[in-house]
């Protein structure tokens, strides 16, 4: 499978199975793409002034993206979801690059059956910024938002998750789950968990944490030998390794596993 | 031989002394069982010696096969063949049981253990624990019952060969069956590596390591364990 490149304002069909993209721009860049089958999409997002993705995924269409942020500057993403009747959408974002980040993502569960998930998995060396809003419009709709993080040394987390639902959308359900993980001080992690909730018969949830690594897990894992780096590796690949099971292509898991715990091994232990 | 000198040892947790001068030297294939109350210091001198952050060595000396295990970092003394088999084992979500075995086993290796001679090694243990196929790849204890942590204690301790093994409470959350399994794991690595076992009991009970063969009873009472009270065969 060849990566398609992006460099300029395209609209995309998206295949049915498996495709990858790589965003590759000097400039700002829309981008539009339309679902109406069962579609896997992976892009790698290289290097791109501002990124606008628009998305419209058809009745009973069911598609996962993998956006995986390699950019060595800062990225700010604005984008946008409609998801229609039975549609299933998921979008998760990796962040595991040093530079900073800047995303603005809102779903909207426009007709009934329509489910959505939103992931994130940070490795935070810098400034991430992420504003994600997921509306459910319309009845027996379902949409959740999970956000991991491991936030680093001089890492600066921002997370404002807002779960709305609108009158009318009986039935409807918004969960969300927040979690950064520190392992010393001078990080600063701030996740803002909102519920905005018109409609009674409905079932919502937030759970936000934010902490260091546990004293006791660590004097576990090193009573086995592991170096205090060791056990941040092995704990933070943990931590955010999930993100890569969204899509379902085994070799592409496993290379962005490896490539995310070299990763992980390099940062934590500077 | 490497033996465990430990020499007048005090400690303290949160500034309250526990133990108060404890001497004992535990030698090669020697079994140890350290009895007494509750409360009485047994589970604070395991993790002294572990090296629990929670507890502060105020005076005394430990070594092990004549180094001084105080001067070491916790895993520095899991690699000089210290193993402690803990009676509340933690739960690490999102670490298989499998990555963490085997970067603990490539900590001990000069060349990283390959992963055939890993599987098969694990499905070996497992195997012989009698504990679920699927083990390799749950979460560190997560999820685990009270008794499937302790047999995973033993899974750890037999794939990683420890010279000096530390048993807190290794029974207790253990069905009969259970009990048996663990004993026979113990005694076979014991006799493979000919390591040496101080394990913590609870005196009232009755089923002192019973599973175990050839121990030596180590009375933990006030004053503190200074008297080796009788070896049972």
């Amino acid at each position: 499978m060849t990566m398609t490149p992006l460099r300029l304002n395209t609209d995309i069909a998206l295949p049915a199975g498996y495709s990858e993209y790589e965003i590759d721009s000097d400039r700002s860049l829309e981008l539009t793409f339309t679902a109406d089958t069962k579609s896997d999409v992976f892009i790698r997002v290289k290097r791109a002034d501002h990124i606008r993705i628009r998305t419209f995924v058809k009745e009973s269409a069911e598609v996962s993206f993998l956006f995986w942020n390699v950019s060595g500057l800062e990225t700010k993403i604005d984008e946008s979801y409609e998801v229609m009747k039975d549609a299933k959408l998921t979008i998760a974002m990796g962040e595991c690059n040093e530079s900073a980040s800047d995303r603005r993502t809102y779903v909207a569960l426009r007709e009934s059956g329509a489910e959505a998930l939103v992931c994130s998995a940070s490795l935070v060396q810098s400034k991430k910024n992420y504003s994600m809003n997921v509306v459910n419009f319309a009845p027996h709709t379902s949409g959740e938002m999970r956000n991991y993080a491991v936030v680093l040394k001089s890492g600066v987390l921002m997370i404002d998750a807002i779960g709305t639902i609108v009158k009318g959308a009986k039935r409807s359900e918004n969960h969300q789950t927040s979690r950064a993980l520190s392992f010393e001080d001078g990080q600063k992690s701030t996740i803002l968990p909102e519920l905005l909730i018109d409609e009674n018969d409905v079932q919502a949830s937030h759970a936000m944490s934010i902490g260091r690594m546990d004293d006791d897990q660590l004097y576990y894992m090193m009573s086995r030998g592991l170096t205090p780096q060791q056990c941040t590796t092995l704990i933070s690949t943990g931590y955010l390794m999930p993100i890569t099971e969204v899509i379902d292509n085994d070799e592409l898991r496993e290379k962005l596993a490896g490539e995310m715990e070299r990763k992980i091994g390099e940062l934590c232990s500077m | 031989m490497k033996t465990l000198e430990i020499r007048n040892l005090h400690v303290n947790v949160e500034d309250k002394e526990i133990l108060k001068g404890v001497d004992l030297t535990v030698n090669e294939n020697e079994v140890h069982a350290l009895m007494g109350p509750n409360g009485n210091g047994k589970s604070t001198l395991l993790a002294a010696i572990m090296g629990n952050p929670k507890y502060t060595v105020t005076e005394g000396t430990i070594t092990y096969d004549g180094k001084d295990v105080l001067a070491m970092p916790v895993n520095e003394r899991s690699i000089a063949g210290l193993f402690l088999a803990m009676q509340y084992p933690q739960e690490i979500p999102g670490v298989t049981n499998s990555d963490f075995l085997r970067a603990a086993m490539n900590v001990r290796s000069e060349t990283p253990v390959s992963l055939f001679r890993f599987i098969k090694a694990m499905e070996s243990t497992i195997s012989e624990l009698q504990m679920k196929e699927d083990l390799a790849h749950r979460f560190l204890n997560e999820g685990f019952s009270g008794g499937e942590k302790k047999r995973n204690e033993i899974v750890q301790m037999k794939m990683l060969k420890p010279s000096l093994s530390m048993l807190d409470e290794i029974d207790s959350g253990l069905d009969v069956d259970a009990i048996r399994i663990v004993g026979d794991a113990i005694n076979s690595l014991r006799e493979e590596t000919g390591m040496s076992i101080p394990a913590d009991r609870n005196w009232r009970r009755r089923s002192t390591p019973k599973a175990m063969t050839g121990f030596t009873v180590n009375l933990m009472c006030c004053p503190q364990l200074k008297r080796k009270a009788q070896s049972v065969r």
